[in-house]
């Protein structure tokens, strides 16, 4: 068993007390560590990721008619997945007719659109395209399920899948990639009340 | 007429003024010689020139934190091999890594040992900061060297984890992916820490190139100061604590 | 081994000032009794420094607590060093480093794990709330952590007279080894429990 030191008495004056020289140390000390601070602040800002193109940026989708074009199965619902800026596009009247089995076919939802990013809110895997079997999209990495609206049903993620902003410029669909929205939060339900128990399932 | 042997090659080298010039006295025999031995030279200058007798049994320390850092040093050799090889792109690492297993000589032997060795060092910090605690070592006056040893452990932690995407293949692609994910749980500047940290929304070139300054460079840098700090203060505070 | 010393040079009043085997004819006598040369234990040294007493080479100390670095303490962290890199080699030479194929953001593995040693992270982040786990418990296991010597302040070093701090410090460790080891062997796709017997999804 030994003793604690002791560390002796802190030298100089009291507390409280300064001196010209004290004073002029301190403010010393007080531009250094401004400079620090800007220095920091400045290597943030160095650091800060450049990106010009490609994720990060604004990237036109098409209109209605060049979506359909690429892919014919928009217009009665199927989400088409515009890769490059790594979403699903969805026709949203007609994602739910697909949904309800009302097969409602839609080629110009105008407004009424939905950019879902694939980028898993749980740990960031990629979401696979709408699983055939539940209409979920349905995450394989940890079993996280989202409706066709992106509203969280099951899984570990902490909210529904994330979107972009989404403008009509002269017709075509034009995504802010930079600008991300929260998914809904955890038990939004305004669609596709299923149970998951009571629905077969892609993921585990 | 005697020949001269290999004894007296041995007698003229070490006669030599090269020889005397390099090693300023004979091999060390005597306590003082051994104690001028420690004393001069810079690197066996980490040691003092006693130490207290336990703290040679393995069974104090296991000479995990020597071990942690052995495994740096083999570390920062076999990184430096692999670093004549390998260039940071997402077009090129993957075929570097291949090109290092298949048709480097030893490539493979060196990545390994770059690998194993790396988990390895974290075992054995995690290790030795369990006996550290085990010993009540972070006691006064050790208490700042139990903070650095921390800071430590978070950099031997992030240069595992910078390291381990740089192969650029599925598993380092979705480890770094997921791992760095978690991240962005912080409450505050979630999304901004994550682009910061990714260099960009997603794993990718800029991913990569930041990983791997922070691999080759930043962190070992880092480290290695860190380390030159955590040993200059066990000697200041005594050498290793004492047994309990 | 004896050390020659000024006599205002003793810090602590307390301490010996006599090596218990050294005749008493020898007290004081200092300079005037070199040892042999060369014969370990025996020789005088001239002080060069002045050493406080809690320090490592103590001024009156009986020679036998200590052990010269050179060869004792180098001879320890080289054999343990050549043990290491024997480990290495030997296990460099006979398991590979896995490799899989070339990174593919459009193809989602069944199983994504991060590293190893933050398996235990993402096991926890897949029970609780995301921002307590995989923010604020990393935060505080690390500051925690560097805060261990300004939270027990006992002067008691051995294990068995700091129980509550040594119960605490192994509950944690021994916690974050289980859920590691669960993270590493017992989860599958979707991360969904599956038994090591079953399969392994763990790569290091
Ligand atoms: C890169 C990682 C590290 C290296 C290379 C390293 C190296 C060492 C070495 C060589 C020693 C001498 C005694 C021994 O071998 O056990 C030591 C002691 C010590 N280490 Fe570390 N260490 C590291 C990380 C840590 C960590 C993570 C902690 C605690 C959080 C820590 C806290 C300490 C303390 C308090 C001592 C003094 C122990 C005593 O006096 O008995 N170190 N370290
Ligand atoms: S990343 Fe999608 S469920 Fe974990």
């Amino acid at each position: 068993m030994s003793q604690l030191p002791t560390y002796g008495e802190v030298p100089g004056r009291p507390i409280g007390e300064m001196s010209r020289r004290g004073f002029m140390r301190r403010m010393l000390g007080v531009g250094v560590a401004i400079l620090s601070v800007e220095f920091l602040a400045g290597t943030v800002n160095f650091l800060w990721p450049n990106v010009r193109s490609g994720l990060g940026g604004r990237l036109t989708i098409g209109t209605p008619a060049e979506i359909i074009a690429n892919d014919p199965a928009w217009a009665t619902g199927t989400p088409f997945a515009f890769n490059r800026a790594r979403l699903f596009f969805l026709n949203v009247p007609a994602a739910k007719g697909l949904v309800d089995g009302s097969g409602a076919s839609v080629t110009d939802p105008g407004e009424e659109v939905l950019a879902l990013y694939r980028k898993c809110p749980h740990l960031g895997c990629q979401i696979p395209p709408l699983c055939d079997q539940s209409k979920w999209f349905e995450c394989l990495c940890h079993g996280s399920k989202y409706t066709i609206l992106g509203e969280k049903r099951a899984g570990p993620a902490p909210r529904g899948m994330d979107s972009f902003a989404v403008e009509v410029v002269e017709g075509a669909y034009v995504v802010d990639t930079s600008r991300i929205v929260g998914g809904p939060p955890e038990g939004t339900v305004t669609f596709d009340p299923r149970d998951t128990a009571a629905i077969p399932h892609c993921a585990g | 007429m005697t020949f001269p042997g290999p004894g007296d090659l041995v007698r003229v080298v070490k006669e030599s003024a090269l020889w005397r010039s390099l090693f300023r006295q004979p091999y060390p025999t005597t306590s003082r010689t051994r104690a001028l031995a420690v004393m001069n030279n810079v690197f066996l200058h980490l040691h003092p020139v006693r130490v207290k007798k336990h703290a040679v049994r393995y069974t104090y320390t296991f000479c995990l934190g020597g071990l942690s850092f052995f495994l740096f040093l083999v570390l920062t050799v076999t990184g430096v091999y692999l670093m004549f090889f390998y260039v940071p792109s997402v077009t090129r690492a993957y075929q570097d890594i291949l090109s290092i297993e298949n048709s480097v000589a030893f490539g493979s032997f060196v990545r390994n040992m770059h690998r194993w060795g790396a988990h390895l060092m974290v075992l054995t910090v995690f290790l030795h900061m369990i006996r550290v605690f085990y010993h009540g070592a972070y006691k006064p006056p050790r208490e700042f060297n139990w903070v650095i040893g921390v800071v430590l452990l978070f950099s031997t932690l992030w240069l595992s984890f910078t390291g381990y995407l740089l192969p650029w293949d599925q598993i380092a692609f979705w480890a770094i992916t997921v791992g760095s994910q978690m991240a962005t749980y912080a409450p505050l500047l979630s999304d901004e820490s994550s682009f910061l940290l990714l260099g960009g929304v997603l794993v990718d070139q800029g991913t990569l190139i930041r990983f791997y300054v922070m691999h080759v460079i930043a962190f070992p840098l880092i480290a290695a100061i860190l380390m030159v700090v955590h040993f200059w203060r066990i000697r200041k505070d005594g050498g290793i604590s004492g047994p309990v | 081994m004896t050390i020659e010393k000024r006599r205002n040079a003793t810090a602590d009043k307390n301490a010996p000032t006599q090596a218990p085997n050294v005749p008493a004819v020898e007290r004081g006598a200092g300079p005037k009794l070199p040892g042999p040369p060369g014969v370990p234990g025996t020789e005088r040294f001239r002080l060069l420094a002045y050493v406080k007493q809690e320090s490592l080479v103590r001024v009156d100390k009986r020679p036998d607590e200590t052990l010269l670095t050179w060869p004792h303490l180098l001879r320890a962290e080289f054999l343990a060093a050549l043990l290491m890199g024997v480990v290495l080699v030997v296990a460099s030479v006979t398991i590979r480093a896995p490799l899989e194929e070339m990174a593919n953001a459009g193809v989602t593995p069944h199983v994504a794990k991060a590293p190893w040693y933050f398996l235990g992270l993402q096991e926890l982040i897949s029970y609780f709330n995301a921002t307590v786990a995989g923010a604020f418990l990393p935060i505080i296991y690390l500051v925690g952590l560097a805060l261990v010597p300004y939270i027990d302040r006992s002067p008691y070093k051995a294990a068995r007279d700091r129980k509550t701090m040594w119960v605490f410090f192994m509950c944690l460790m021994v916690g974050g080894l289980l859920i590691t080891i669960i993270g590493s062997f017992f989860r599958g796709p979707g991360w969904n429990w599956v038994w090591p017997w079953d399969g392994i999804f763990f790569t290091l």
